[in-house]
């Protein structure tokens, strides 16, 4: 399957345009799940499902098997547009409608921090994520669903910036050794 | 030797939680060609792909996949283009037929020969008119095709009926088809082809199928599938269930069929 997958990016690189076809229809389902539970509106998740694979096409040359499999290549594009997207709705509606940060004043009203709270609760039952403690789920949450940077986590949070590089580390190394072990 | 801070960043990277001098720093050790934090990239990545199943995959807009072919097709390597135009020609056409029908069903075009039939066709497809309109705003209309628009008015088009046959007696078709200037296929009721496979629509004449494109149904069970004209007179038109990459000669069973 990731042989597979490489081989079709290996043939859009030589600008084969069947081969991209074969690629979207592989992995749009699960690229346009993930932007969607990004950005939450269909119309945004569509236009951005449609940059990610365009970028693809264009950037098909440029995949390095040694970084990682076509999946992720795809998965960490997706991830990263969808972020941008959030994060240009969110500036978009500062300048126009609310001149307040809205997640600073998220944070600010209410200081139990109920933003990371409602990301934490989205999490499916049973994920590779439900196998973590509380406080390390929440801060991968945050950077994964929210594109949140250390710093911001930090902000949000309000945790020294100390503790989440480690609620991270820890967590992303545990999640590695549940990767390594669904991957054996 | 201090492999630190690298061997914690490298999964920090992949969530593009690295910032500033951080980025900067590791960006340069990986481009040094460090193995070490290859391998550490290459899980973090698999660790992002991990994350994702929080998220359900979900069928993405028909309108994606045509706009995307489309633009790809224009930059697709003449050879190639050349030997698959048989797969890229639903890249441009299916935006301008999306807008088409949606006029030609919501009335703008009817004409009073074709009323019935259209209104008939608008009865019984309700479902697939919203999903056109949905497609043709997303597309802003701005593909709108006059000369696709005039073949739902042309007294020469005819409305053929694709029932379903064989393992899929509830799926259903209809097909604006001239012969000399092609046609629109509009499926509805017809289940996903299932993985490595998709529809692939066969014009027969005089008993020999000629391969007429391949499709794919959304999550609703719909498409809407350009067919190019044909030399010869069509007896029967037919879709068959086959490979994604599509075949030269019928080998899946047939799911719809005219007559
Ligand atoms: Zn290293």
């Amino acid at each position: 399957m990731a042989e597979a997958g490489a081989d079709l990016i290996r043939r859009m690189a030589a600008r084969d345009g069947a081969a991209f076809a074969s690629f979207y229809d592989r992995y749009s389902p699960l690229a346009y799940g993930l932007i969607l539970r990004i950005v939450g509106d269909r119309t945004d998740a569509a236009d951005v499902l449609q940059e990610v694979f365009w970028e693809a096409w264009q950037a098909a040359a440029s995949y390095d098997p040694a970084r990682g499999t076509p999946e992720a290549w795809v998965v960490i594009r997706a991830r990263a547009r969808a972020i941008d997207r959030v994060r240009a709705l969110r500036r978009r509606s500062r300048t126009f409608v609310e001149p307040v940060d809205e997640v600073s004043s998220d944070a600010a009203a209410d200081p139990s921090g109920d933003v990371a709270e409602r990301a934490v609760a989205r999490t499916t039952v049973g994920s590779a994520l439900g196998a973590l403690p509380e406080a390390q789920r929440e801060v991968i949450e945050l950077a994964y669903w929210q594109g949140l940077t250390q710093t911001e986590i930090a902000e949000r949070l309000k945790q020294p910036l100390g503790t989440v590089k480690t609620r991270m580390r820890l967590g992303l190394e545990r999640l590695r050794a549940i990767v390594g072990g669904q991957g054996a | 030797m201090t492999h630190e801070p690298f061997d914690t960043e490298a999964a920090a990277y992949a969530l593009g939680a690295l910032e500033g001098e951080q980025l900067a720093r590791f960006e340069t050790h990986l481009a040094e060609g460090c193995a070490r934090c290859l391998a550490a990239l290459r899980e973090a990545g698999d660790m992002a792909v991990v994350l994702a199943a929080d998220a359900a995959p979900a069928v993405p807009p028909t309108a994606v996949r045509e706009a995307l072919l489309r633009r790809v097709a224009a930059e697709a390597s003449p050879a190639r283009r050349q030997a698959e135009s048989a797969r890229w020609w639903t890249s441009w056409a299916t935006a301008a037929a999306a807008a088409v029908l949606v006029a030609a069903l919501g009335g703008l075009f009817v004409q009073g020969r074709y009323e019935p039939r259209l209104a008939a066709l608008g009865r019984e497809t309700a479902a697939l008119k919203e999903e056109l309109e949905r497609q043709a705003r997303a597309l802003g209309q701005r593909q709108a095709d006059a000369a696709i628009a005039q073949m739902l008015r042309d007294p020469a088009t005819r409305v053929l009926t694709l029932r379903g046959a064989g393992p899929i007696p509830t799926a259903e078709a209809r097909l604006l088809w001239q012969q000399e200037a092609g046609g629109w296929l509009v499926v509805t009721n017809l289940p996903p082809a299932g993985a490595g496979n998709a529809y692939e629509l066969w014009t027969i004449s005089g008993g020999r199928p000629t391969p007429a494109g391949v499709f794919n149904v959304d999550a609703s069970g719909r498409a809407t599938h350009r067919v190019e004209p044909v030399a010869q007179a069509v007896d029967v038109f037919a879709v068959t269930v086959e490979p994604e990459a599509g075949v030269a000669a019928p080998t899946g069973p047939i799911v719809l069929a005219s007559r």
